[in-house]
């Protein structure tokens, strides 16, 4: 694939080198000098293409004619709609991909724009921190559907209300599915009548919004009686 | 008219007051609040401060009744999507933006939009006032791509016929003007001394038409 990134911050850096490394075929735009002086440590000299990436000569000299996937990653969030209004209206890029820098700006970041896929770093990574803080010990390990829908590990604590609860009998919240657990180095299979104990980390499929009530009935022991003394 | 003028500095302070001046009600926006210190004393619009890329901003400066916005920030960017932006999605009938660097006029063309290039247009004006002779602009059409200029005959091409001075494809007459009258004129007209014709060029057919000039004198 040939992917054309504008912006060698350090997601486009990071980009560019992780698809490099799956053989991809990468060219790079970057204007700052000292971004320049540091990328071009990190990546191969033909990648990386000197000046502004809104300039359509230098587009064209980098390819953009050819190129199968725009991806917009500067730090100017207009730059980053004109540049896939262009790659698509001009040069028919097949895929473009923008990265938000301002969520307040996030509205823009669809067809208006010809923008395929949205980025929106720092509302990803509020969600992610919140997330972290209200559920515990439950682990997103991939996310699908644009975040919708995340495959969770939670390892089940002792006195939760799944402990000691065969999967038939558990009140599964809607929109998830448990996809194995693990206990010790085994893998087991879920089946109706395999009974679940602490210690146990189940793998699950669940809808974002169904989230809490399974870390409730996995992971969180009932919030604890307040004794007077 | 409500305008919006989005960039206050030197051309958008300077247009947001000579639209004021002119009795039109005015909203400058820009994302640094002390741009406004450019806008004249006495001017009497409204100014907003913000990032014209949130939506908050562009109503607050009153995009919904817009009937016409001026992009004259200096970057070509955000010039480009908040024209495309009060197109699209508010309709706004009239759009100008500003061409900033000239290297990025193309970004604006595939917009679509109505640009002017203050520094291209500049700097070819004073290109032509820097080499002028026998020829002055008179009109400049677009970003000076097509211009109109008067060329006075010199006693060197006395008699001459005008299709054989000026033949090009780049380069045509549109009106002969002989002791302060005017006509149309056609090839065959046989031009005097001091007769004055307005061609119509681009900028090739104009340097074309110029070295002619100059070797016409030289003789």
């Amino acid at each position: 694939m040939f992917v054309l990134i504008a912006g060698g911050g350090r997601t486009g850096a990071q980009l560019g080198s992780l698809l490099v490394a799956q053989g991809h075929t990468v060219h790079l735009i970057e204007d700052r000098t000292d971004v320049l002086s540091r990328i071009h440590h990190e990546l191969p000299t033909e990648v990386i293409y000197e000046g502004d990436p809104v300039n359509p000569d230098l587009l064209e000299q980098a390819g953009i004619r050819e190129a199968q996937v725009l991806a917009a990653c500067t730090t100017s969030d207009a730059a980053n709609l004109a540049l896939c209004y262009i790659a698509r209206d001009r040069y028919q890029v097949p895929r473009t991909i923008a990265r938000i820098n301002n969520p307040r700006s996030a509205w823009l970041f669809d067809e208006k724009f010809h923008v395929d896929v949205a980025i929106n770093q720092a509302d990803l990574m509020a969600k992610m921190i919140a997330e972290e803080m209200s559920l515990g010990d439950m682990m997103t390990l991939l996310k699908f559907r644009k975040g919708e829908v995340s495959l969770v590990e939670e390892k089940i604590l002792p006195g939760a209300p799944a402990d000691g609860i065969a999967v038939k009998d558990l009140e599964l919240p809607d929109n998830c599915t448990l996809a194995a657990i693990l206990r010790k180095n085994e893998v087991l299979p879920v089946r109706g009548d395999t009974v679940l104990h602490a210690g146990d980390e189940v793998l699950a499929v669940v809808n974002s919004a169904n989230m809490n009530e399974l870390a409730d009935l996995l992971g969180r022991s009932p919030a604890p009686t307040v004794r007077e003394v | 008219m409500n305008i919006i003028v989005v960039g206050c500095g030197r051309v958008g302070s300077e247009l947001a007051y000579a639209l004021y001046q002119s009795g039109h009600k005015v909203t400058v926006v820009d994302i640094n609040p002390d741009a406004f210190a450019n806008l004249p004393s006495d001017f009497r619009g409204r100014t907003v401060a913000g990032d014209v890329l949130t939506p908050d901003v562009l109503q607050r400066a009153g995009i919904e009744q817009a009937d016409a916005l001026a992009a004259v920030t200096p970057d070509d960017a955000v010039n480009a999507v908040v024209a495309h932006t009060s197109r699209t999605a508010y309709d706004v009938p009239t759009i100008v933006v500003r061409d900033y660097d000239p290297r990025k006029r193309g970004l604006h063309e595939a917009f679509g939009l109505q640009v002017v290039s203050p520094s291209a247009w500049g700097a070819q004006r004073i290109e032509e006032l820097l080499s002028e002779g026998a020829l002055r602009t008179v009109f400049s059409s677009g970003n000076g791509e097509v211009e109109l200029y008067e060329v006075a005959i010199p006693a060197a091409w006395n008699g001459m016929r005008l299709g054989d001075l000026i033949d090009s494809p780049e380069c045509r007459a549109v009106s002969l003007t002989r002791a302060g009258r005017a006509s149309l004129p056609s090839a065959d007209d046989v031009v005097q001394t001091d007769d004055v014709v307005l061609v119509s060029a681009t900028r090739k057919g104009i340097q074309m038409l110029q070295k002619r000039l100059e070797q016409a004198k030289e003789r």
